[in-house]
């Protein structure tokens, strides 16, 4: 006893919770460890009596009768006032629950519970209240309790009842303590069937709880109140006045918000809108009361914001989907809602509050048709229906609100396959007779989207057919569609002949919705009895359709430039759209647009073509092979047998087999002949886009283990396979194999044919060069890349594709190996994987003998570019060692070891002119470069060299020193896509090896070595404007004083030439305006160099008109843009005070800026003046 | 608040507006033009040496014409509407002159004047001072020295255009103008909206 008094004593005193923890499990241990003696606990209980009695005696109440201490005079209580007495026994109390809380739940005995239960009942009658949150805390541990018994949760739920008012004044934690605890009784099961075996419907305990709760306003208790309130409706069967009651208190709430808190406590208004929302759709019980009051808040009008009349929509909808029974719980207030609802589309504004009303009367239909496992009668949803009908039907003719009518109608017909089967047919004659006397174009235009809306409808529903009642399914097999088959005839047609030839920009927005239509109605599909599905339209209506779209398309070559001078191409562009969703369809309207479209192009003479008809040219390709390859075409029937037989692959097939055939179109390099390349690279990337898209581009990856040596078939077959393909002289499905339009396979044999297709046109352009353009090489590069690039490593190495990047797939011998050629090696080296390119490296091979060739002396520069580009590959993909060609790994050693003695010899050798130096120089740094970019440690070798050229006082020093930045400038070619090896961190690596040592050895100091000094500084700028900022930010202070020194002194007196010198200037200021925007405090103590550096460098990039002009104009310019960008940024970046001095000179030098001749600079000249204007 | 000079003039839109129609060809933009920078690039391929056109084409030398000054002043906000002056067509193509004309400047040095004609958008409008002065002050901030620039009123689209020309021509005035806080404040919140 005294053990339990002391305890309670320390809990009442201490503040420390983990203390008081501490001490209730001690508690809760002795009382275990006694098996829950009566004594035990009767002296656990007692051990808050010293408080209660004094608090009674203070508050004059009755004592209680059985406290063995009671009014014993303690010292301490008596020492206190009464408030504190009171917030003492409400600590004791909390003692006793947290005891109970730790207690285990087997311990105590049903009577020792029940006792309890009395204990802490009794609590809620006492007038000081002291102790309820404790109470209902130990009331919720109790009912936790093993022995705890059905029939005591409703003892709890009288005694707590007894608080009656005083429930309000509880403090909002109180309360909910009190709520959790009514929450865990109602939604027991046991206790609930105890509550209504004892009230019945008429649910007393309910009627006292709505008493005690109905004022409630913290949301935290709403939310559980909510909950309470829904359980009560759903499961207690109130009687009506009950439910109606419960009614009144809870939609007294709605509808809910809640005011914005400084403190978040977790809940937001949505949570609170939930939880009501759920309460008026607990039960059908509720739908007499719910619907008129739900109206009657809508029907305020305008009184209501947009929020909350989404809010009411929601609700509604929500009780329409839960309520059960809907004869007699939805379909009696069906006309009332669809009163009030009508408006809120016909005449409604808000997007939000349209599509919660139209989801309200799409969430009717469906509760009218029944669910997935049971049907309703069929005359609720047709009464539903026409009741809408009634309303809507005259609406249609009006323009105003033809588009509301319809998404009404729409609404209600398309919710069900029932309500669609009965009424489309009604829906598209009301329309159809609209459209024999539309009032506006934009009037014909809304019918027609109605019109394709519901097409677009019916394919969902056939589509989904499956997902819902088995006699949908049925319905739509027996569904009549002599309306859809006469709608291209009477509907799409008439309109469509009307207004295509003259269109005004109205007629054009209506020829676009036949457009769409037109392509909705070629994938209508008709279910036949055995489940299958075939074409609607038959296959005649398909081809004219596809004929009157081919006129648009190719209308543009026949025309001229006068007669088509408008460059907008909404339609065409519909059109394409609509025309290629028909021949993924209708696949044989493919073969009839492709053979239109080449028939115009070939009528036409290409050897002299207008820009219009190259403009033409290039949109109808482009269109083209957008059509038919842009997606894979699903296997359909049709009513009359195709001509084409199907295969996923055809359109492809046919697309590129028309390429090859019209190239060329002129003998000689015509911009004709490059429009050809650039459409067949862009079937293949739409069709690689589609197979990607359908099967994922790793599924290639997954099975592509095969063996297959595509290179030995393709000898075998003639040089026209794929035109023989096409045109239907060979089979596809022998040559390919049949394959479904989901098979990945598709996949791999796209890349077998375009791969053909890559082989034929690099013999063709190897053997006869005369109509190649350079662009349509590079074209046809860049699409064989992308073709071998998806080939794996085997595939690769079985096709041999590094030696035909050579021989060009063993091209007949030509006239003259044109060095442009070289493009084509580039294509196929960019795409190959390094492990399929090992056989290039054996001791003088290829790679060897093609690299290590400095015979063309005259090359141009554009030759230098591709060699380079050969270089730069060959070089970054090289693998040397065991089984591979190279067992030695000393080729790539070799073949640079090769250059850097080239670099060494030639680098100060007047042999070499300028000229002939830059170009091999060129193919010498992309071919370190690619080492470089694997940091190859064949590459360190050469850094002692690389230093030294750039030391040469001969002009190529400095050609030299100015090509360094090669080695880290950015490449298409070294990306991963490519198949290229990049370490992370390459440039850090290169610029510590090559850039970091210079510094010092580029620093001004004398005149001595002023010339290597100068060729110093460009190399490194030329490396570190290559170079992300983090890699050189450690070398800030040497790097900014070569920056000044650069710019104050861009030619470094004299010792360097013009072009390098303002090829250094620019990059001194490319860094700077870097520096500005990373590091820019580094640069504080150099303003005024970099002031009167950046005004010098506009000064003298100033325009020359002369003709001995060795530097671009565009160079001039990027040169004074740039110094301007740096001044401008200054004002902004450093405070006032630094810049102030300057402030007169720099405005009057920008002010005469604002007039530069280049209008670009003018712009940076204006930005900057502004900036340093603000300047006090 | 002080009333409102005209409070429901007529607004362009802004793509109504006279602009630098681009020499670039028109940009194809349907369903098939996804590709196009792949297919049809602007600089030749693996070419390191040379720029592309385009890039010439934008810093070709172009003197500063009308089209410039338009471009300049179009963008001042209206004191009265949240719209800018080319809006509401106070500033017009046509009533911008320079003298002499673009194609005959002979040097960087030589003078050049700028006559802009302003049309307020009623003819008793009491802004029209204020909006002059921003012009001026626009075109004095982002013109070379060697321009002179002449604001006026444009014949009969003022009842008082003779007092406003004074003003607006008159140095010292403008100057003093230029002084006063108050309209300092508003002539900055004009040309707010002047990009560069």
């Amino acid at each position: 006893m005294a053990q339990f008094k002391q305890w309670a004593l320390q809990y009442v005193l201490s503040d420390d919770q983990s203390a008081q923890l501490e001490i209730t499990q001690k508690a809760a241990k002795e009382i275990e460890n006694s098996r829950a003696s009566s004594t035990v606990v009767g002296n656990w209980a007692a051990s808050v009596h010293q408080w209660m009695a004094s608090a009674n005696s203070n508050d004059d109440d009755d004592q209680m009768d059985d406290g063995d201490d009671g009014g014993s005079g303690d010292i301490i209580s008596r020492a206190k006032g009464s408030a504190w007495l009171i917030a003492a026994l409400h600590l004791a109390l909390d003692f006793l629950a947290g005891t109970l809380e730790a207690l285990d739940r087997t311990v105590l005995r049903p009577d020792q519970v029940l006792r309890l239960i009395g204990f802490f009942g009794a609590m809620f009658s006492y007038d000081h209240k002291a102790g309820i949150t404790a109470s209902a805390k130990a009331l919720r541990q109790l009912y936790s309790m093993k022995s705890f018994k059905p029939d005591m949760g409703i003892k709890i739920f009288e005694d707590v009842c007894k608080i009656k008012e005083d429930f309000r004044l509880q403090t909002a934690i109180t309360r909910l303590e009190i709520y959790e605890l009514f929450l865990s009784l109602v939604q027991d099961p046991a206790v609930s069937s105890e509550l209504l075996h004892k009230y019945g419907a008429s649910c007393g305990f309910a009627v006292d709880l709505l008493q005690l709760c109905s004022n409630e306003r913290d949301p935290r208790n709403l939310m559980i109140w909510f909950k309470i309130i829904k359980i009560l409706l759903n499961e207690y069967s109130p009687s009506a006045e009950v439910t109606e009651e419960l009614f009144k208190i809870y939609s007294a709430y709605f509808p809910i918000s809640l005011r914005s808190s400084a403190t978040p406590i977790g809940i937001t208004a949505d949570d609170l809108k939930n939880v009501l929302r759920g309460c008026f759709s607990a039960h059908q019980r509720v739908a007499p009361f719910a619907f008129p009051f739900l109206m009657q808040k809508l029907d305020q009008g305008d009184a209501i914001k947009a929020a909350v009349k989404v809010d009411i929509l929601k609700t509604i909808q929500e009780c329409i989907e839960k309520y059960e029974n809907p004869q007699v719980s939805v379909v009696p207030y069906i006309e009332k809602i669809w009163a009030s609802l009508k408006y809120e589309v016909r005449n409604g504004e808000v997007k939000e509050t349209i599509d919660a009303t139209l989801e309200v009367l799409r969430a009717i239909a469906r509760k009218l048709d029944g669910s997935k496992t049971q049907k309703l009668d069929a005359s609720l949803l047709k009464d539903y229906i026409d009741l809408v009908f009634r309303d809507c039907r005259d609406d249609l003719s009006n323009p105003t609100y033809t588009k509301q009518a319809g998404l009404l109608l729409m609404t209600v017909i398309t919710a069900s396959v029932r309500g669609y089967v009965l009424y489309n047919a009604n829906f598209i004659e009301t329309i159809r007779q609209n459209l024999r006397q539309p009032k506006s174009p934009s009037h014909t235009r809304d019918l027609f989207l109605l019109l394709n809306s519901i097409l677009k409808t019916r394919i969902d529903l056939i589509k989904n057919r499956k997902d819902g009642h088995p006699d949908d399914e049925d319905q739509l097999k027996g569904e009549t569609t002599s309306h859809l088959d006469s709608l291209f005839n009477h509907v799409y047609l008439p309109v469509w002949t009307g207004k295509v030839n003259e269109p005004g920009s109205e007629e054009k927005d209506v020829l676009k919705q036949v457009a769409q239509g037109l392509a909705l109605l070629v994938r209508q599909r008709v279910l036949d009895q055995d489940g299958e599905t075939s074409l609607l339209c038959p296959a005649t209506v398909c081809s004219e359709i596809c004929s009157l779209f081919t006129v648009t398309l190719t209308r543009g070559l026949t025309l001229s430039s006068n007669d088509n001078p408008t460059h907008a191409t909404a339609l065409e562009d519909e059109v394409v759209l609509a025309l290629r969703t028909i021949v993924m369809n209708y696949t044989d309207g493919f073969t009839e647009f492709v053979g239109a479209a080449k028939a115009g192009i070939t009528k036409r003479d290409w050897s002299n073509p207008s820009s219009y008809s190259l403009g033409a040219l290039k949109d109808l390709l482009s269109r083209v092979v957008f059509i038919g390859c842009s997606e894979i075409p699903s296997k359909v029937k049709t009513d009359a047998p195709l001509r084409q037989p199907y295969s996923p692959l055809q359109h492809y097939i046919t697309s590129i087999a028309t390429l090859l055939d019209l190239f060329p179109l002129s003998p000689s390099p015509s911009t004709a002949n490059s429009h050809i390349l650039s459409s067949f690279h862009a079937s293949i990337l739409w069709f690689d886009d589609a197979c990607e898209a359908k099967f994922k581009k790793d599924t290639l990856a997954k099975y592509s283990t095969s063996e297959k040596n595509w290179d030995g078939e393709y000898i075998g077959l003639p040089e026209d396979w794929v035109q023989q393909l096409a045109r239907g002289d060979l089979s596809i499905d022998e040559a390919i194999g049949a394959l479904e339009e989901n098979e990945p396979e598709v996949y791999r044999q796209y890349l077998r044919l375009s791969l053909f297709a890559v082989r034929h046109l690099y013999r063709s352009a190897a053997e006869r060069l005369a109509p190649w353009p350079e662009e349509a090489l590079a074209q046809l590069a860049q699409t064989a890349a992308l073709v071998v690039r998806s080939l794996d490593d085997k595939l690769q190495t079985s096709c041999n594709l590094a030696h035909h990047a050579f021989d060009y797939f063993d091209a007949p011998e030509s006239t003259s190996k044109d060095p442009v050629l070289g493009l084509l090696t580039v294509g196929i080296l960019q795409g190959l994987r390094p492990g399929a390119m090992t056989g290039l490296y054996k001791p003088q091979g290829v790679a060897e003998r093609f690299l290590c060739n400095t015979s063309e002396l005259g090359l141009s520069s554009r030759i230098s570019d591709i060699r380079a580009a050969i270089g730069i590959i060959l070089s970054n993909k090289y693998k040397g060692g065991a089984n591979t060609g190279d067992p030695e790994s000393s080729t790539l050693t070799r073949i640079l070891r090769f250059w850097s003695d080239w670099i060494k010899s030639s680098v100060a050798s007047s042999e070499v002119n300028p000229d002939t130096f830059r170009a091999l120089n060129n193919v010498a740094m992309h071919m370190i470069a690619g080492a470089v970019a694997r940091q190859d440690r064949a590459a360190v070798e050469l850094i002692s060299i690389l230093h030294e050229a750039a030391a040469s006082s001969h002009i190529n020093g400095e050609i030299f020193a100015r090509s360094v930045g090669i080695l880290v400038q950015p490449n298409e070619l070294l990306t991963s896509e490519n198949h290229a090896v990049v370490k992370r961190f390459y440039k850090q690596w290169a610029y510590g090896q090559l850039a970091k040592p210079l510094y010092e050895l580029a620093r001004p100091s004398g005149e001595d070595n002023a010339e290597s000094r100068a060729r110093y500084s460009v190399m490194i700028l030329s490396i570190v404007r290559n170079c992300p900022f983090t890699v050189y930010q450690d070398d800030l202070e040497p790097l900014i004083r070569l920056l000044v020194t650069a710019l104050s002194n861009s030619s470094a007196g004299g010792k360097l030439s013009e072009e390098v010198a303002y090829s250094q200037a620019i990059s001194a200021l490319e860094i700077l305006v870097e520096i500005l925007a990373n590091e820019a405090d580094a640069l504080k103590g150099y303003l005024r160099e970099i002031i009167g550096g950046a005004t010098k460098a506009y000064q003298e990039s100033a325009p020359k008109h002369t003709l001995t002009e060795t530097v671009k104009p565009v160079t001039r310019t990027v040169c004074r843009k740039l110094a301007l960008q740096v001044l401008g940024v200054l004002p902004k970046t450093f405070e006032e005070r630094y810049i102030l001095t300057y402030v007169p000179q720099t405005q009057r030098m920008l002010a005469l800026a604002c007039g530069d001749p280049v209008r670009r600079v003018r712009e940076a000249a204006r930005l900057a003046r502004a900036n340093w204007t603000s300047v006090a | 608040m002080v009333e409102i000079q005209n409070a429901n003039p007529t607004v362009l839109d802004v793509s109504q507006l006279p602009s630098r129609s681009r020499k670039s060809a028109t940009v194809r933009s349907g369903p098939d033009s996804k590709c196009d920078s792949i297919l049809y690039p602007k600089r030749p391929w693996l070419s390191s040496t040379s720029s592309s056109s385009d890039e010439e084409d934008e810093y070709e030398e172009e003197p500063v014409d009308e089209q410039d000054i338009y471009d300049l002043i179009a963008t001042i906000s209206d004191p009265e509407h949240p719209t800018t002056l080319g809006q509401l067509s106070v500033v017009r193509l046509p009533d911008i002159h320079l003298a002499p004309p673009p194609t005959e400047r002979l040097g960087p040095n030589s003078l050049v004047t700028v006559a802009v004609e302003l049309t307020p958008t009623v003819n008793h409008c009491s802004l029209a001072t204020v909006i002059g002065l921003a012009v001026r002050c626009r075109l004095e901030q982002t013109l070379p020295p060697n321009y002179r620039v002449d604001v006026t009123m444009k014949d009969g689209s003022h009842a008082q255009d003779d007092q406003v020309n004074k003003q607006l021509g008159d140095k010292e005035r403008v100057a003093a103008a230029l002084e006063n806080d108050t309209l300092r404040k508003m002539l900055d919140d004009m040309l707010k909206t002047c990009s560069m």
